[in-house]
């Protein structure tokens, strides 16, 4: 009898599930007993999370030591606060080997806003100077997808796997219609959303380089070959090639 | 005339601005500040932009882009000077489908590859500094130095946003932000988080005198020179001012670096 393995949905895993299934030998660096969680939440009236819905660590893959980060999307729509982007930065800037990251993102914690948006300025760097000297593989695989600050984090790492239920973008669509109004953009029309910001037509589009299935097993195959591959071009951020794209995106709809 | 406009022309001189290439709502002027080449970079409102999300100022597909080539395209003894006056990025359908992300990402990438480089990177904010248009064009800087005014705002959302999407009214905004100073939207309050290197004075942004120019320009001199302009963001965590407000950070940063030693 062949044996047919069965899916392991990524996108219902946990952080930690997550990371062990993407990586070697993931140890945990300031786990739960660690008691580290964001100081600024109770005075908005929410409790606080004892990783602040970040997960950091080191793992292996081929062979090298990598810093290892997985953003619950469950925790706050996997929101950047101080804490949770000191654990990022703190990570990235001392990985000896390169890095993996699982985004599930909305970007910065409104109820941390500017503490927020200074770690994700750390984040940004700490990505370019990795990226510099090893792989940095961004993974766009849960429910939040990627979004605000963070999605330009992702956009700057040395390759991105999404997920073809994943989404990549700037602005949610939640914040477009809020912003714009609903003849701009129609955030309960989610065939429309996954067309324009979902895996598949990120990665058509050049905006991402690898479409994997929602299963642990694939994704962690995709991230080993991202890992691999000499190519760190980062073709994505050639702004001679976005302009050509931008100018057809005036030509109406994709 | 915008606050980032007019700075750009207060401190490079008017004959020195002109529009980044094919794209009007991006400003830059190269010239001399006390002898040393700079290159100051702006965004400003342009009501014909083709994409209409990013008429207003904002950081739409084309000022991305156009930010990313002008950091990457300064002569090679220039200083950048980013001049902050940015109420948001461009919320639109389009935008979103095209990879507006990929824009922003392009002028952070810009930033801060040049800056790791060896080219000195300034900011100063003379206006709004909001969200995803800060991270793109101001935050990667070495050394940001802004106005002390109430004009000056930073902040993740516009002030109208915030309320519509917390449903809480300006007062119960304000209370808050007593309690948790990063989600104040005034100057004064951020720079106590050791991001900001310099508050001016000045008593009016629109028509500052010439000893409140000399002031910003000495400043911006000495912090070249003192080799300021490439420092990494998260040197902003070795302030004195940083030690008081950022302990969380500081202590999280401290002890994960510890981790990987072990």
């Amino acid at each position: 009898m062949n044996s047919v393995r069965t899916p392991v949905s990524f996108a219902e895993a946990t952080p930690r599930e997550r990371l062990r299934a993407l990586v070697d030998d993931f140890v945990e660096f300031l786990d739960p007993f660690a008691r580290v969680s964001s100081p600024h939440l109770a005075a908005h009236g929410l409790v606080a999370q004892r990783d602040d819905g970040v997960v950091v660590g080191r793992g292996r893959l081929a062979g090298s030591t990598v810093g290892a980060v997985a953003i619950d999307g469950r925790f706050l729509g996997g929101s950047i606060g101080e804490v949770g982007g000191a654990k990022i930065a703190a990570t990235l800037e001392a990985a000896p080997g390169g890095a993996l990251i699982a985004f599930d993102t909305g970007g910065i914690r409104l109820q941390e806003a500017n503490l927020g948006i200074l770690a994700i300025a750390e984040i940004c760097d700490a990505i370019v100077a990795l990226r510099a000297r090893a792989p940095v593989v961004a993974v766009i695989a849960g429910r939040v997808g990627c979004y605000g600050g963070m999605s330009l984090a992702a956009s700057l790492c040395s390759h991105i796997v999404m997920t073809e239920g994943a989404r990549l973008g700037l602005n949610g669509p939640d914040v477009v219609e809020q912003e714009a109004g609903p003849d701009e953009m129609d955030a309960r029309d989610r065939p429309a959303i996954w067309r324009l910001t979902g895996g598949a037509r990120r990665v058509a589009q050049g905006h991402a380089d690898a479409l994997a299935p929602d299963d642990c097993a694939a994704l962690a195959m995709a991230v080993r070959a991202a890992f691999g591959a000499l190519s760190q071009h980062l073709e994505r951020l050639s702004t001679t090639r976005l302009r050509a794209s931008f100018d057809a995106a005036l030509g109406g709809e994709p | 005339m915008t606050r980032g406009e007019h700075w750009v022309r207060t401190l490079l001189g008017d004959a020195a601005v002109a529009a980044a290439d094919g794209v009007p709502s991006v400003r830059v002027a190269d010239g001399t500040l006390d002898g040393a080449a700079w290159r100051a970079v702006a965004v400003v409102p342009n009501p014909v932009a083709r994409f209409p999300r990013a008429r207003g100022g904002e950081l739409g597909l084309d000022e991305g882009l156009a930010l990313a080539d002008a950091v990457r395209g300064a002569p090679p003894d220039a200083a950048i000077l980013a001049i902050v006056d940015v109420p948001g990025q461009a919320f639109g359908r389009r935008e979103e489908a095209a990879g507006l992300q990929l824009a922003l990402a392009a002028a952070v990438n810009a930033y801060a590859t040049e800056r790791r480089a060896g080219r000195p990177i300034f900011a100063l904010v003379v206006g709004k500094a909001i969200s995803g248009a800060f991270l793109a064009h101001g935050l990667q800087a070495g050394w940001i130095g802004a106005l002390r005014d109430p004009g000056v705002e930073v902040h993740v959302m516009p002030a109208a946003s915030v309320a519509r999407v917390t449903r809480a009214t300006p007062d119960e905004v304000a209370r808050v932000a007593t309690i948790v100073p990063a989600t104040a939207r005034d100057i004064v309050t951020f720079a106590r988080f050791g991001a900001i290197d310099a508050l001016f004075d000045v008593h009016d942004p629109l028509a500052p005198s010439s000893a409140e120019r000399a002031a910003i320009v000495r400043a911006l001199v000495d912090a070249r020179e003192r080799g300021l302009g490439t420092r990494a963001p998260r040197e902003r965590l070795a302030t004195d001012a940083a030690r008081r407000t950022r302990a969380p950070a500081l202590d999280v940063r401290d002890r994960i670096a510890r981790a990987w030693q072990s």
